[in-house]
């Protein structure tokens, strides 16, 4: 992001104010003039549903309110925080600990397979079907996905019946406690592969072919090829598949909810944005609820800041 | 191109790249042949794919038991209303960013770029919120009628929250930036006002990055799922396609649930997936935009 914004302060010194003189005055106000008229009805829409729900959302985090009459809410201070991450409730353990297993497991695994994934199909003809093949789960809708894992997971289900072949027994993906979560992630990380493919097959495609032909006359193999040139020089692809996935990791929850209903058996696959929605919307706890809301905000941008800090310095090192 | 300068058939990556396509392609296999599966074939050991006969008697009964027309209807104007609400408010957002010189346009364009790092599910309660307690609809004691549920009760509820995007206008307007000066200037001298300029020399300009827009919006909203599963929760007249799968299970022949809920996905899945195969190239060149730069 901080790449962008930096792209975009360059672009706009592109247009210097023109030579000012009288004549054109009125002509600059009246492009002024346009130019908020075809702003505007972007504006309004992020006044009514960007900036005032945000300042709502910062007003209910430090409120006592439930049910719908405005006339009831009490300011609580930070108790809804001290509510939420108080050591003996469940929002700090299992719930984000939950949220952080489901989005480090399933954006190490998109990551590792994309960028497997990706290098391979780059050394292939018919790159555009492979491509596309990768990226159907994206096009699908989140229920049509929870739903056909869910099945696959049953013990009669495909997964089941290919490890019967194999002479094992069938396993509860879904109702044992201890997989529950594991084999959502691993939906959730299949789900994305196909994103992370796109933009890494991009990256690889922008690296320099003489490189290679350098490293192949002073005689390197593939394996140190990717090592020495692929990974160093797809490093701004990958850190923003990185980023980006992590960021979508650590919010997501309809896969959750479409699986699991509830985030069940007993919490394993509760996380974070999931127990806000449940305390919101079955609850009516918009205090508690918009408290993990913010404590989810403030966890997702901590660890971006961290990516982009290691990030930072790993570039220094190499270069 | 590297491709040619190995001398060797690249077996690996054809055995990975196969292997991993397999499992792409399996999981939507086996929803289509469960589609087909009868009451006795599904859920029982052992696991076989193929269906005993293609019969259709799982898509009639989607058809009657989750009156699949009516969330068809409801996706189509959602989808559609916001597709079109995205084009339009981002290329004349979009336009006046990249071409037009005003006080503010510096601040303006940071600030849109920040709306796409506010996550949503931070907006969802107090945007539930707002629609409950919108005024003059029956939200507010604004002008009487209070307490009917606001817009909530409206299918404009699942269509305004989605109605700008602030990805779009960046979208837009970076496109819009490369477009020559010279052309709208020669537009000016020839007597057209903003308004024309934009609707007449850069709209029929930005086809390409419409098309990308308008694909990546219209998949989006066909699938989106959380915001619409809120509001239909308690107006099941509202439920889209995916929502309305999801929540009608229950309503369902219980001998072969899953095979009606397969048949259902296969037929809400399919209008995307033709739209996404024609244009792809569209679609893609979107997703590698976002991710480069």
């Amino acid at each position: 992001m901080a790449a962008l914004t930096e792209m975009v302060v360059h672009d706009s010194a592109r247009h210097p104010p023109g030579k000012a003189s009288a004549g054109r005055s009125a002509m600059a106000r009246q492009e002024s003039l346009a130019a908020y008229l075809f702003l505007s009805p972007a504006l309004l829409f992020f006044g009514v549903f960007l900036v005032l729900p945000f300042l709502f959302a910062l007003v209910l985090a430090v409120s006592d309110w439930s049910g719908f009459d405005l006339g009831t809410i009490r300011w609580a201070g930070l108790d809804n925080f001290a509510d939420v991450l108080k050591p003996d409730g469940a929002f700090v353990k299992p719930i984000l600990v939950n949220t952080l297993l489901f989005a480090f497991g399933s954006v190490a695994l998109a990551t590792a397979g994309s960028l497997l994934v990706a290098s391979c199909i780059d050394r292939l003809r018919f790159q555009g079907f492979w491509r596309v093949l990768y990226f159907l789960p994206v096009v699908a809708t989140v229920v049509a996905i929870g739903n056909i894992w869910k099945m696959m997971y049953q013990p009669a289900g495909l997964i089941n019946g290919l490890l019967n072949k194999l002479g094992v027994n069938s396993v509860g993906f879904l109702s044992d406690p201890h997989l529950a979560l594991p084999a959502v992630t691993v939906v959730h990380a299949w789900a994305s592969i196909g994103g992370a493919v796109l933009i890494l097959i991009a990256g690889l495609k922008a690296i320099d072919g003489t490189y290679y032909e350098a490293a192949e006359v002073d005689g390197a193999n593939s394996w140190q090829m990717f090592w020495q040139i692929t990974l160093p020089l797809l490093r701004p692809s990958l850190l923003f598949v990185l980023i980006t996935q992590f960021i979508g990791g650590l919010q997501s929850f309809a896969l959750i909810i479409v699986m699991t209903t509830d985030g069940g058996p007993v919490n394993a696959t509760n996380v974070a944005a999931f127990e806000m929605y449940q305390q919101a919307f079955k609850f009516g706890a918009w205090g508690t609820a918009s408290a993990m809301a913010m404590v989810l905000f403030v966890v997702i941008f901590l660890i971006t800041l961290l990516q982009l800090w290691i990030a930072r310095r790993k570039g220094e090192e190499t270069s | 191109m590297r491709a040619r300068r190995r001398s060797r058939f690249p077996w690996f990556s054809y055995l990975v790249v196969i292997a991993g396509g397999v499992a792409m392609v399996m999981p939507f296999l086996d929803m289509v042949m469960s589609s087909f599966k009868g009451a006795g074939e599904y859920g029982v050991l052992p696991y076989q794919l193929l269906p005993n006969s293609f019969d259709l008697a799982n898509y009639r009964a989607a058809f009657d038991q989750l009156d699949l027309l009516r969330l068809f209807r409801n996706s189509v104007i959602v989808t559609v209303a916001v597709t079109v609400s995205v084009l339009v408010t981002s290329s004349m957002a979009g336009y006046a960013l990249a071409k037009l010189r005003f006080r503010g346009r510096a601040i303006i364009f940071r600030f849109i770029l920040a709306t796409m790092m506010l996550p949503p599910f931070l907006l969802l309660i107090p945007d539930f919120l707002i629609m409950l307690n919108w005024p003059l609809v029956g939200g507010n004691d604004v002008l009487g009628r209070g307490g009917d549920g606001g817009l909530t009760t409206s299918i404009v509820s699942l269509i305004l929250p989605f109605a700008v995007s602030g990805f779009g206008i960046f979208l837009m307007r970076q496109f819009m930036v490369s477009l020559p000066d010279e052309m709208l200037e020669a537009a000016r001298i020839d007597g057209a006002n903003q308004w024309q300029t934009w609707r007449l020399i850069v709209l029929p300009q930005t086809r390409p990055v419409a098309i990308t827009l308008g694909l990546i919006t219209f998949i989006g909203m066909w699938n989106e799922y959380i915001w619409t599963l809120l509001i239909s929760s308690s107006n099941p007249d509202l439920m889209t396609l995916p929502v309305g799968i999801q929540l009608l299970q229950s309503f369902l022949d219980p001998d072969r649930t899953m095979p009606i809920v397969m048949a259902g996905l296969v037929i809400s899945t399919l209008p995307v997936l033709a739209i996404f195969l024609v244009f792809q190239k569209y679609y893609v060149r979107g997703v590698v935009l976002s991710g480069l730069k």
